[in-house]
This record gives C-alpha cells, sequence and structure tokens, in this order.
C-alpha cells in the first residue's frame, strides 16, 4: 500500500510540475470591450445602443504586450454568461439540413427559427445558427498589418462530413429579428468556418471560440491595435465580451489547474506514504489496509489521468 | 373418540408345515386405525394377516374369507344436506366440474393483455413506464422516444417470451393429462366399459382402474379386486410417501357391485376441499345409509398397486380434485435484502424529488430574474416570429413543472432499475456455483444441489433459527436392527451379513435389505427344537415378524428367479424389525386376509404403548405375542417368576438406550383354547356393543394381556446422517439456534438430541408436557421464574471475569411436547412459550403436528427480526418449510413433496453447514456489496449530471450523450458487479468453516444497513463533485464543446466506480479481471464509437 502511494506520488509530482512550467509559459492577454465599446451617452441604455443599426458599432482597443508571444497566436472570442448549452437552444438545429441539400426541407426541432413567414425552410436553421457571432476583429501594430487566418479554425471532421459542401445558405436571417451574423449565400457551409466552430456548442456559460490565428511574433511593450465591430448583443442578458490572443503550447491553453491538481496528489500520495512508514515503525499494528484512504486517492488519481487521456 | 376397529377373522389353519422344530405357523395379525381425523398424516392403518412360514421351506399363499374392516371406522357425523353435493351412480351429471385441467394461464387471445398486466404488477416496471410515457409529452421529452422505449420495450418483450414458452409447455402437457384414456362404465349398462378420455369424465361416471394405473379422478372405491374390498394406493404424487396406503371398498358396494355393477345408489359428500386426509360422505343403497371416510376414497393422481382392478364412482373431477384443489404452489417469498432494499428506495426517491424540486425551483428563479430580457436573448428567445406567438414557454409556474418532470426523466437512474435485473442475474450464478459445489454433492443419492427459489439466496446468509425435522433429516429414516436381548441374554455382537431366502416354486425369495446378524444367535435358531432357550429365541424373532403392519412387497429383479421382498410399511421401526426376523431366517413372505387369528387392538403409539397379536399355529397351540415400550410391557408381566429375566433386560434396555438406540421389549403368552375362545366371546361383544366400544375392547384387550412371559428386548439405530453432530455443532458455533421438531415420542427426541450432540449432559432440561391449559400455563410459569433465578444467581453469585463464563454455562434445553402446543400455540399462551424458547439454548418439540411445526415457526418469525430456516424431508415438513423464511428440503426417501415446497433443496442435512456459513455468507455479503455499489455508481453518474444543470440555466441539458446515459446503466457499470457479485469471496472457504463465528456478520446485518446506504451516498458525492469539477476547472474558459466534455464525464464515472468496484474486490480471478477492465475499454469504445455516427450530435 505505502509503496503504491510513493509510486503514484513519485510519478505525479514531476508530471504536475511540468504542465504548471507549461501553463506558466502561455502568454495570454485578454480585453474585455463589450462595456468600453459603448458610447459614454448611452452606458445607460446598451440594448438601445445594440439594436440601434445606425449607430456605428467600429471600436478601436490598443493591447500592450506584456511577454513576447511566439506564432501561432491563436485569436479567440469569449462569452460569459452565454448559455450555449441551454436546452432550448441545443436541440434547436437540425444535423440532416446541414448535411445534405437534398434535406433542407427537414427542419424539425428548429424552433423557433425554422422557416420564414411564407414557409420556406431556413438553411441553416435553427437557434444556434441564427444567434451566429458577428464581431469582428482586425489587428494592427503600427503601420503592420497582422492579417488574422482563418482557415482551418474548425474541427476538420465537422468541416467534412457535418457540414455539406454543396449546402448553401438560403433564407437566412431574413426574420423579423436577427440574432446575429449572415452568411454569404454563395459560399457553402462546409466552407463558413465560423458558423462551423460556432455550432459545435460550448459546454459551459463561459466559453471562448477560435476567432482564427496570427502567423506573427509578438516581442514585449508591442501595441496592437484592434479594430472591432461590436455587432453582438450580449447586453440583453448581461453578457461579457472578451477578446483573448494566447499562445499554445503542448499543453494546451493557460490553465494552472491540472498541474496544481497533480501536484497536490502527488505531494499527498507522497506524503502519505511517509506517514505510514513512520507509523509502521512507531507502532506496526495500526497500519492496516486503510483502503478509503487508498480509495479516494485513487479516485482522484484516475481522475486526473483521465482528463489526460482526453487531452 | 378412541373407537378401534378391531376384527375378527376365522381361524384357518397355515398351508404349510415344517420339518425342523414345533415352528409356529400361519399366525394373522390384523389392526386397525384409530380412525382419527387428526393428526392428518398416516391416519390409517392396515388390516392384515400374516403368515410366517417355516424358515427355510417354501410357503403356500392362502385364501380366506374377510370381513370389511373399515365398518364402523368413520365419525359418525351426518354430512349436512346444505354443505353436501349429492351423486348418483353410474349417471354422469354434467352439474358440477368436468375433469379438463386447466394449468395454463393464458390462451392465444388472451396471452398479450394478461401477460402485460401480470408483469406490470412489479412496481418497478410501472415507475419504467411512467417515466417513458413522461418522456412522449413533447413539452417535457429528454430522450428521443425511441431510446426511453426501447428499454423497457425489451424487458417485457423478454418476459413475455419466457412466459409465452413456459405456458405452452403447460398448455401440452394439460393436453396430454386431459387425453389420457380411461375405463368407464357406459351409463345404463352393468359391466360395460368403454375407453373414455380423462376430459370428459363427469362426477357420477363409474370408473375402473387397473393396477399401476392412475386414476383420472377423486373416486369413492365401490369394489376391487379383493374380495374384502381393499385396495392399494400409492400416493406419492400427492403427499410424498412412497408406502403404499390401504382403502377399502364397502362391503355393501362390494357385495352389490358384484351382482348388479353396483349403480343406481345415491352418494351424499361433502363440497370440494384440499383437505387430502379428510373425507365424510354417506351412501344409499338398498334404503341403507352407509357412511364413508377417508378411508374410502382414492384420490386423483396416486396410483393403484398390488390390486388387480378397482372400480369406483367419480365425486370430484378436474379442477375440484384435491389434487388440483393443493397445487395452488408455494407462496412466493421474497428476501430479506430485497425487502430492505425498499427504504433505501424510498430514501433514494426522496432525493430524486429533492434533486428535482431544487432544479425546478432554480429554473424559476432564473426564469424570474431574466423575465424582461428572454425574447433577446439570443440562446433563449421566447418568441416564434414566423407565428408570432411564445415558443415552448408556457410562463414560469408551467415552466417550473415542466423543468420538474424533465428533471425526473434525466435522474431516474438514481434508482437504479437496472438493480433488479441485475440481481436476479447474480443469484442465477450464485445458483448455479452453490449447485456445482461439490460439497454439496450427495454421492449416495446422487442429488445435487437445487436452488428451487431464485430470489432467497442471500437469507442464507443471515440464518438465526434453524427448525429441523428429525426422521430423515437428522436421522436416515434407515431403522438398523443392531442387538437383541433375549431371555436376558445380549445379543449384542453383529458381524455376518446373513442373506436368507425363500424358494417358492422356481422362485427364489430374498428379502430386499439384509441385516447385520449374530452368528451364536443364528446357531441357536438352527437348533431350534433342540431346547428350551431356542424355541424362546424362534419365539422372539416370530414375535418380530408377526407383531407388526408390514406389508411384503414382491418385486421382481433382472434375475428371473430372484425376487426381492420389499416390506411396505407406515413404521420403519418395524420394517426394521421385520428385516432382522427375515434376516435370522423368519421371513414374512405374505400377508393377505387368509390366515387365522384375532388381534388384540392396538396401535403401539396409541395410549396403550403397546401392540399385541394372538397368533394361532399350525400345532394348535395359540399364542400370544406383545411388543411395545419398556414400560408398559413390564407391568404387565409375571414378574414373580421371572424376576431374573426382568432385571437382565433392563439393564440391557438401559445400555441400549445410552448408545442412542430405540428399544422396544417383546413378551408372549400361550394361551389355551378356552383361554382363546373366551377371549374371543369378549372380544365379539365388545366389538359390537353399541356404547363405549372402546373402552370395552380395551378392557378385554388388557384381560388377556396378562402373565407376559418376557421374550427379550430390541434395540434398533436410528442411524443418524453422516456428520449431523459436527454440523450442528458447526452451527451452534455460528450462534444459530438449532430447534429440532419431531412427530416422535418424547424419548425418542430426547435419545436422538443426545446422539446427535444437541443436548449434552450440562444442561438443564425444562419439560413442558401437560394435557390442560392451566397445567401448561403454570409449567410455563414455572420455567420461566427457574430461568430468571439461575441467572440471577449466576450473575450474583460470581462477580468479575467468571461471570461471562458462568452464566453461559448454565445452558437449558426445552422440551416440549405436542399435547401442551396444542393449548400454547394460538393462545395468549404463545408469548410465555416464545418467552421461555428465546432463553434456552436449545428447544425440542415432539409429537408435533405438520400444522402445529409451522405455528412454532412462526411463533418466532412473527416476534422477531431473526431469520429462519426450516429443513425437513417430508410432507409433514412442508407447512413449516413454506411458513419459515428458507425453506429447505432433503431430497431423501420420504418423497419429493418438501422438496417441492422447498427453496433450497439438498441431500444431506450436513450440508447446511457449507450452504449457510460459506455460501449464505457469501451470498448475503456479495449481494449486500451489490446493492450498496449500484446505489452508489447510480448515485454518482446522476449527481454528475446535476452539477451539470447548475451550469446550464437549470434546464437539464446533458452534456452526456442520451445513448451514454442508458448505456451507462446497462453497459459501462453493470456487467462487473454482476461478476464480482457471483463471483467474489471475501474469505475462502475453508476459514468460513473453521470459524463459524465469521457467519455472524450477517446475523447482524452487518455488509447492508443504513449506515453503510448513507456512508456510500456520501462517497457517491465526493467522487461526482471530484469527477465533475476537476474537468470542470481544467476546461474552464476553453473552446470545450459540449460532447467532449460530456464524453469525459461519461467515461470518469465510469472508470472511477469501477476502479472503487476493483479496490473491493477481494478475490481477483481472470475472469472478474477480464470484466472490469474490459469494461473500461468497452465503454472507451463506446464513447468513440457513439462519436463517429454521423446522425448524432457529438459526431467529431
Amino acid at each position: 500500500v505505502v509503496s503504491v502511494f510513493f509510486i503514484v506520488g513519485v510519478i505525479f509530482v514531476p508530471v504536475g510540475v511540468v504542465s504548471l512550467l507549461a501553463a506558466r509559459d502561455v502568454v495570454e492577454i485578454i480585453d474585455r470591450y463589450d462595456e468600453a465599446c459603448v458610447p459614454g451617452n448611452m452606458t445607460n441604455n446598451k440594448l438601445a445602443y445594440i439594436q440601434n443599426e445606425t449607430i456605428s458599432k467600429v471600436c478601436i482597443r490598443n493591447l500592450t504586450i506584456t511577454k513576447a508571444m511566439k506564432q501561432p497566436i491563436f485569436v479567440y472570442y469569449e462569452l460569459d454568461n452565454f448559455y450555449q448549452n441551454h436546452r432550448r437552444y441545443v436541440k434547436s438545429r437540425n444535423d440532416a439540413q446541414l448535411r445534405d441539400r437534398r434535406k433542407a426541407n427537414q427542419t424539425s426541432a428548429c424552433e423557433p427559427e425554422k422557416t420564414t413567414a411564407n414557409g420556406q425552410p431556413i438553411v441553416p436553421c435553427g437557434l444556434i445558427a441564427w444567434s451566429l457571432f458577428n464581431d469582428t476583429y482586425s489587428f494592427t501594430r503600427g503601420s503592420e498589418n497582422l492579417t488574422v487566418d482563418k482557415k482551418d479554425i474548425s474541427w476538420k471532421s465537422d468541416r467534412e462530413h457535418k457540414f455539406g459542401k454543396d449546402v448553401y445558405p438560403s433564407n437566412f436571417q431574413n426574420g423579423a429579428l436577427k440574432g446575429g451574423a449572415t452568411l454569404e449565400p454563395t459560399i457553402p457551409l462546409s466552407e463558413q468556418e465560423d458558423l462551423i466552430v460556432w455550432m459545435r456548442t460550448a459546454a459551459l456559460p463561459t466559453f471562448r471560440k477560435l476567432y482564427g490565428r496570427i502567423y506573427f511574433d509578438l516581442k514585449v511593450n508591442d501595441t496592437i491595435t484592434v479594430r472591432l465591430n461590436n455587432n453582438y448583443n450580449t447586453y440583453s442578458f448581461g453578457g461579457k465580451k472578451k477578446l483573448v490572443l494566447s499562445t499554445a503550447t503542448w499543453l494546451g491553453g493557460k490553465n494552472d489547474f491540472l498541474g496544481f491538481a497533480y501536484l497536490i496528489v502527488g505531494g499527498l500520495c507522497i506524503f502519505l506514504a511517509f506517514a505510514f512508514t513512520l507509523l509502521y515503525f512507531i507502532k506496526p499494528r495500526l497500519v492496516t489496509f486503510n483502503s478509503s484512504l487508498l480509495q479516494s486517492a485513487w479516485k482522484v488519481i484516475s481522475c486526473v489521468l483521465d482528463i489526460h487521456v482526453t487531452f | 373418540m378412541a373407537s378401534e376397529r378391531p376384527l375378527l377373522i376365522s381361524t384357518t389353519p397355515g398351508a404349510s408345515t415344517t420339518d425342523d422344530g414345533p415352528s409356529p405357523h400361519p399366525p394373522a395379525a390384523s389392526l386397525l386405525p384409530p380412525a382419527q381425523p387428526e393428526p392428518p398424516l398416516r391416519a390409517d392403518r392396515l388390516a392384515f394377516s400374516v403368515e410366517v412360514p417355516d424358515p427355510f421351506r417354501p410357503s403356500r399363499r392362502g385364501d380366506g374369507p374377510f370381513d370389511d374392516p373399515s365398518a364402523a371406522s368413520q365419525r359418525e357425523r351426518e354430512v349436512g344436506d346444505d354443505d353436501s353435493r349429492g351423486v348418483v351412480v353410474g349417471e354422469p351429471s354434467p352439474e358440477f366440474a368436468g375433469n379438463a385441467i386447466r394449468t395454463a394461464k393464458y390462451s392465444v387471445l388472451t396471452f398479450l393483455p394478461r401477460n402485460i398486466f401480470e408483469q406490470f404488477r412489479r412496481l418497478s416496471y410501472v415507475y419504467f413506464l411512467v417515466i417513458t410515457v413522461l418522456n412522449q409529452l413533447p413539452q417535457v421529452a429528454v430522450f428521443g422516444r425511441g431510446a426511453s422505449v426501447l428499454p423497457l420495450a425489451f424487458v417485457l418483450f423478454v418476459t413475455a417470451v419466457k412466459d409465452a414458452y413456459e405456458d405452452f409447455r403447460r398448455h401440452r402437457s394439460d393436453r396430454q393429462e386431459n387425453n389420457r384414456l380411461a375405463s368407464v362404465l357406459a351409463p345404463g349398462t352393468a359391466g360395460d366399459f368403454q375407453p373414455k378420455r380423462w376430459k370428459h369424465i363427469r362426477v357420477g361416471d363409474v370408473v375402473r382402474v387397473a393396477s399401476s394405473e392412475t386414476l383420472p379422478a377423486d373416486m369413492v372405491l365401490l369394489a376391487t379386486s379383493d374380495p374384502t374390498g381393499v385396495a392399494h394406493v400409492q400416493t406419492v404424487n400427492l403427499d410424498g410417501e412412497t408406502n403404499l396406503k390401504t382403502r377399502y371398498a364397502k362391503q355393501e358396494t362390494q357385495v352389490r357391485f358384484s351382482q348388479n355393477g353396483g349403480v343406481g345408489s345415491i352418494l351424499h359428500c361433502e363440497r370440494p376441499n384440499r383437505n387430502i386426509y379428510g373425507f365424510q360422505a354417506n351412501l344409499e343403497i338398498d334404503g341403507k345409509r352407509v357412511s364413508l371416510g377417508p378411508s374410502n376414497i382414492v384420490l386423483r393422481g396416486c396410483e393403484l398397486k398390488n390390486t388387480t382392478w378397482a372400480i369406483g364412482v367419480v365425486v370430484y373431477a378436474g379442477k375440484e380434485t384435491k389434487v388440483m384443489l393443493n397445487s395452488s404452489g408455494a407462496p412466493s417469498k421474497r428476501s430479506r435484502l430485497e425487502t430492505q432494499l425498499n427504504r433505501e428506495t424510498v430514501i433514494l426517491s426522496i432525493m430524486l424529488i429533492g434533486m428535482c424540486t431544487t432544479a425546478s425551483v432554480l429554473a424559476g428563479i432564473w426564469l424570474l430574474n431574466h423575465r424582461g430580457v428572454l425574447e433577446f436573448t439570443q440562446f433563449f428567445r421566447e418568441k416564434d416570429y414566423t407565428t408570432g406567438k411564445n415558443y415552448n414557454y408556457y410562463g414560469v409556474g408551467m415552466q417550473i413543472f415542466i423543468t420538474f418532470l424533465m428533471a425526473v426523466i434525466v435522474y431516474q437512474v438514481i434508482i437504479p432499475i437496472s438493480l433488479y435485473i441485475s440481481m436476479e442475474l447474480v443469484r442465477l450464478g450464485q445458483a448455479y456455483f452453490m449447485g456445482a459445489d461439490k460439497d454439496l454433492y450427495d454421492e449416495s443419492s446422487r442429488s445435487k444441489f437445487q436452488c428451487r427459489a431464485l430470489n432467497i439466496n442471500e437469507d442464507l446468509g443471515q440464518i438465526r433459527y434453524v427448525f429441523s425435522d428429525k426422521t430423515g433429516t437428522l436421522t436416515e429414516n434407515k431403522m438398523l436392527f443392531q442387538c437383541a436381548s433375549i431371555r436376558g441374554v445380549d445379543y449384542s455382537s453383529s458381524k455376518d451379513t446373513g442373506g436368507y431366502s425363500v424358494v417358492v416354486g422356481d422362485h427364489l425369495w430374498t428379502p430386499k435389505m439384509a441385516v447385520k446378524t449374530d452368528p451364536q444367535l443364528v446357531k441357536l435358531l438352527r437348533d431350534s427344537g433342540k431346547n428350551e432357550e431356542a424355541k424362546l429365541v424362534l419365539d422372539f424373532f416370530l414375535a418380530l415378524a408377526a407383531c407388526n403392519t408390514i406389508v411384503p412387497l414382491v418385486l421382481d429383479t433382472r434375475d428371473q428367479k430372484q425376487k426381492l421382498i420389499d416390506y411396505q410399511g407406515e413404521s420403519p421401526d418395524e420394517q426394521a424389525l421385520a428385516y432382522a426376523a427375515a434376516s435370522y431366517g423368519v421371513v414374512l413372505v405374505e400377508r393377505t386376509s387368509g390366515y387365522i387369528v384375532i388381534d388384540v387392538l392396538g396401535d403401539r403409539q396409541s395410549d396403550r404403548k403397546r401392540m399385541s397379536v394372538i397368533v394361532g399355529c399350525p400345532d394348535r397351540t395359540i399364542k400370544l405375542y406383545v411388543k411395545g415400550a419398556d414400560s408398559s410391557i413390564f407391568g404387565i408381566t409375571n414378574k414373580a417368576s421371572e424376576l431374573d429375566t426382568i432385571h437382565a433386560t433392563e439393564a440391557h434396555l438401559h445400555k441400549y438406550s445410552s448408545l442412542g438406540l430405540r428399544t422396544l421389549v417383546v413378551g408372549m403368552r400361550e394361551l389355551s383354547q378356552s383361554e382363546f375362545e373366551e377371549w374371543q366371546l369378549a372380544y365379539e361383544n365388545a366389538s359390537t356393543a353399541v356404547l363405549g366400544r372402546g373402552n370395552l375392547l380395551r378392557s378385554v384387550a388388557a384381560n388377556i394381556e396378562c402373565n407376559i412371559h418376557i421374550l427379550g428386548a430390541t434395540g434398533i439405530e436410528d442411524k443418524l446422517q453422516d456428520g449431523v453432530p459436527e454440523a450442528i455443532e458447526s452451527l451452534r458455533e455460528a450462534d444459530i439456534k438449532v430447534w429440532i421438531l419431531t412427530g416422535d415420542k418424547q424419548e425418542t427426541a430426547i435419545s436422538i438430541g443426545y446422539s446427535c450432540k444437541l443436548l449434552t449432559n450440562d444442561m438443564m432440561q425444562i419439560v413442558i408436557n401437560n394435557n390442560s391449559k392451566e397445567s401448561c400455563q403454570r409449567s410455563l410459569v414455572e420455567a420461566l421464574a427457574t430461568i430468571k433465578k439461575l441467572r440471577a444467581a449466576s450473575s450474583n453469585g460470581t462477580l468479575g471475569p467468571v461471570l461471562t463464563s458462568e452464566t453461559s454455562s448454565v445452558t437449558i434445553a426445552l422440551i416440549v411436547d405436542g399435547n401442551s402446543l396444542v393449548y400454547i400455540l394460538e393462545t395468549e399462551l404463545q408469548e410465555e412459550l416464545f418467552k421461555l424458547a428465546t432463553e434456552c439454548a436449545v428447544v425440542l418439540c415432539c409429537r408435533v403436528a405438520p400444522l402445529q411445526k409451522a405455528g412454532i415457526v412462526a411463533l418466532i418469525k412473527n416476534r422477531t427480526d431473526d431469520m429462519t430456516l426450516a429443513i425437513g424431508d417430508g410432507a409433514n415438513d412442508v407447512s413449516m418449510i413454506q411458513m419459515a423464511d428458507v425453506g429447505v428440503g432433503i431430497s431423501g426417501q420420504e418423497g419429493r413433496q418438501a422438496v417441492m415446497a422447498s427453496d433450497f433443496s439438498m441431500g444431506q442435512f450436513r450440508f447446511l453447514v457449507p450452504l449457510l456459513l460459506v455460501h449464505g455468507h457469501w451470498n448475503y455479503q456479495r449481494m449486500s456489496y451489490m446493492i450498496l455499489y449500484n446505489f452508489y455508481k447510480n448515485a454518482t453518474f446522476v449527481l454528475v449530471l446535476f452539477w451539470y444543470v447548475l451550469y446550464t440555466a437549470f434546464t437539464l441539458t446533458t452534456a452526456i450523450t442520451e445513448w451514454s446515459s442508458l448505456l451507462y446503466t446497462v453497459l459501462y457499470t453493470s456487467l462487473p458487479t454482476i461478476v464480482v457479485g457471483i463471483l467474489d469471496k471475501d474469505l475462502s472457504k475453508a476459514t468460513l468453516l473453521g470459524y463459524p463465528k465469521l457467519y455472524g456478520s450477517g446475523q447482524r446485518e452487518e455488509k447492508y444497513n443504513l449506515n453503510l446506504f448513507v456512508f456510500n451516498m456520501l462517497e457517491a458525492l465526493w467522487q461526482s463533485l471530484v469527477v465533475f469539477y476537476l474537468p470542470y476547472f481544467a476546461y474552464k474558459r476553453s473552446t470545450i464543446d459540449m460532447s467532449s466534455l460530456g464524453d469525459l464525464w461519461a467515461l470518469a464515472p465510469v472508470i472511477v466506480v469501477n476502479m472503487q468496484l476493483a479496490m473491493d474486490i477481494i478475490r481477483w480471478n481472470w475472469i472478474i479481471h477480464a470484466f472490469v477492465w474490459g469494461t473500461i475499454a468497452a465503454t472507451t469504445i463506446c464513447l468513440f464509437v457513439i462519436d463517429s455516427i454521423w446522425i448524432l450530435p457529438g459526431y467529431g
């Protein structure tokens, strides 16, 4: 028993250290702009601001790079308090329609964004597509234009199997209320990568979605100017919008949690191993098979392992 | 009401003569049943005469007239007209039920509705159904329609197919049974018997049955091939007893039938009832009223034996026959764990409601907070603009309600429906391994252990009381003649196996069983005639052979010339004595009505405790043989003249009984011709007397039974089964109280108690043996007071560490007798008896009737929570076996009735030890673990689902796909628990047998109780938190999508709960390895497969 604890500890502590270091290496710049982009005279009535199409939504943000960032730099937008996992929402789509041109009429489950008023099927139908995020970002460093590569931001399998190459948007965003972005009717769904990314619904109410990649190295104290179109209405439900620039490591994003988890579990195991050994020398009879402790440890271990497996 | 029926038989000289020695000749004996209605078993005795041939000579048979023996036997209670049915003999009446039987439950038309109705009587199915129906409502639908209906449909379908198959088989056997042929008297004719299908036989038909044929319906005998109207039937199908029973046709009908076919009389009988042993009717024949009793009726399902033919009139047919009325089957039992499981189910239901309420209230609050903005919130959008109405939104109140219902559907798994199926499977597996256990296999009878009831395996691990039958259960029910004391000389050294045969014609007849003989005795017998001593020895054995109620049956063997004589009788003691006599050369060959002699009434087991036979010998001497218990025989001996013999015999008797042998004393008196005639006259007078017949007969008997010469005594071993004392010792060490309930008399019961070490000499015995309620009460109170005093004395007298050992040393044995039980059971004295009995370490109940056995079991079962087990082998144990929580049948000699009624059956009593201590312990431990684990694993999963709902605006979205949700209980986690439930062993067999104390864990419910349940739930709580929040924090603010995280949340609990299982497994073997790891692998594969099906949203 003691040896199991010890072995687990010995494996976990380094893993924890390594992943912690990796997470520390990630440079992340987060900019919340939903509040800031509202003109000063309309801060009390944000909803009116966003719903008024005559007001320009263009917004300029300046970001200072605090640490050198190596390419590729990932550009995310982060929404908060947006329940993409809401039951009403998550069901409101029809995968058959997205995949197959001949099934354009299949709009079941797409309520309340199913057909146009005169009964024409909407492609892509459903709330998810309707609410497609439509803020846009462009980046400049001084006069240098940092182009955002928007290719391959979605899952390859989605592009190939879930969204048809010959399925074109039709009757989309023609209703009384626009939920978000419009789609270019001449581009097939399989190439509408923003839609594909958006339609892979997030698991949690605070989520990020990939906007694109910038293939430039950024140096410390570089100032980047972001020109963004603040179109998307999160003001009605008090959701935040953030722009995230992040480098990536083998581990993924900047998240200390896993590293800490490994460290804590590993440390605990080693501690227990020592404690048991010590106890054994003091009072041999006390150390019996302490299964519940071991079990608890095991559970944490297996969970952590498990997360890693799915990475 | 002791109306013994003695009978007078004309004295015909025996047919055979003797060469060597003045061996007495064909004597006859007969005795008749005291036709008591209770106790029901073995109600009637046989009437026979006997021929004892010369030991070494062939004999001829004889025949003679024989009075109808059953003439005066019945309770002369008129069958009232209101509750009777009238049957005209020979005129089939369509008024009563026909003889067609129907055991099948369904017909083609009724199958579907009835079967579905039957299935939905299980509460869990109704729960299942409600959930499924709920899910069909469009507003509430959580799962797809197919996915939600499938499991229920599957279970229903499989069960329906199983039921249909079983019913088909019943239909087929019904058809076979109904289409059997019987020869029935064509109405209006005399003696014209036509074949008729069973199903067409009606009440009133006169049916003729030949030897070895099965009786098609319950019939009153009208006539038989025997001129005296005797017929033998085997009732093995009915009550499991294999011995032959004798039934009689009334002399009136017997005569009448031979004249004109017996029709034309009217029979009134009671309404159909289940009592196999009771029947009341009267027959109006030629203006006379003849009363009929249980000895005049033969029942459906019995077989006619030893009688060439018998003719009877059908009185009950088809479903009204006694066998059909009794075939209702054993009441189904539910295991203790399953009952307790209901408590936890209720708790879980409360948890479920709590979770659903929480979710729906929170959802309501969320909606209220966002009331104004829902229209413009992209992920909600209240309105459908094409219609302008609200879409799927009915206001906060309704929304709360709908959320509640949906929550019920999503969290339904917390009540593990699949648990019931898993339990069935586990029990099946356990049953297989119990059946396959070589320790439970009886070599001698080749009987395997059988689990007949598949739902109480785990109860075997919690038994506190064992109620055991004695005969056939503790003992082998094989009486063995062990030793004899003849005229004060002890012959105990049995060595040779004497095989004596009788030559009849060109056949050799050998007794079926050979008894070891004492060479000295054999020598003496051979020399008989030479001296007085040898003559007495011969008399001794003649008494053994004659003074009984044995029916010798001649069986064919493979060898044409060889025939076996099988002694059939109701008393195994008598069988043993007859076999012993046969082995010594005094072979009882045939007993018909042909011979001599008069019987002095006598049922040895009656209050007279002795039995006598008067035998007229060919040499014109008349001898009276008496056999009985020592106390009764010594009372009528000629004390003065043979004091020495008596003393010597008494000494031997003491010696025998201390060896645990059953003893009988045999005496003899020669009667002079005048004495005999005088007696015969008195006897005839007495037996025809109208008033006080019983007493008169008794005094006549007493008059002649005096001045008896003691011939000797016999010692019969009531052989204990192998390993019984050891088994009882183990059971007692395991803190199981063993009670013996026997039909035997007190002395026998006590001697068996000693020989199986249940009773020991340092025990204090309390005997309750009273004849009135008052005296019973008195002795109960006294006994309780004594115990109290003893306990007080032992705890006061010695203080300190000695105390515990001192108190335990005062063990008390309670011996209660059936007579007292009559006054105690079913009255307020029960309570006293219960108190007394629970104070005692050992309880012996003797002379108990079958129903009393059940009453005693109920006494304990109803007053304590302790589990009871009843073990027995005979039909008289059936009620007790069905009453106890667990019934075990010994598949022994006494037929299969007990086995049919039992939950488990096995070959030997000693198997109880491995069954309880090993398999019971294992089963209980595994089943408890499995139930708790199932609660735990489902709770973990449901809690993970619940935590997620907190992050979906309380809308019951599941990140885990619906297929994974369904498969979680079915596939991802169920198989390993089933395998562990079947295979895991917490302790080895050797340990469990070596330390019976370990059994206590089941008795104290250590493996399944509320605390453990709560502990498991807490474990589920914290593990679900870990499983949910580790990924949650790891992927907070990331790009992870629902299906990926959902897969993680599906896989993590599977791994965690299987890991937990792996931790708890005590003994691994490759099967368990394969299943545990295989399941985790299979889950992973399943998740991949589900994700790569394009149709599903999780595809990726």
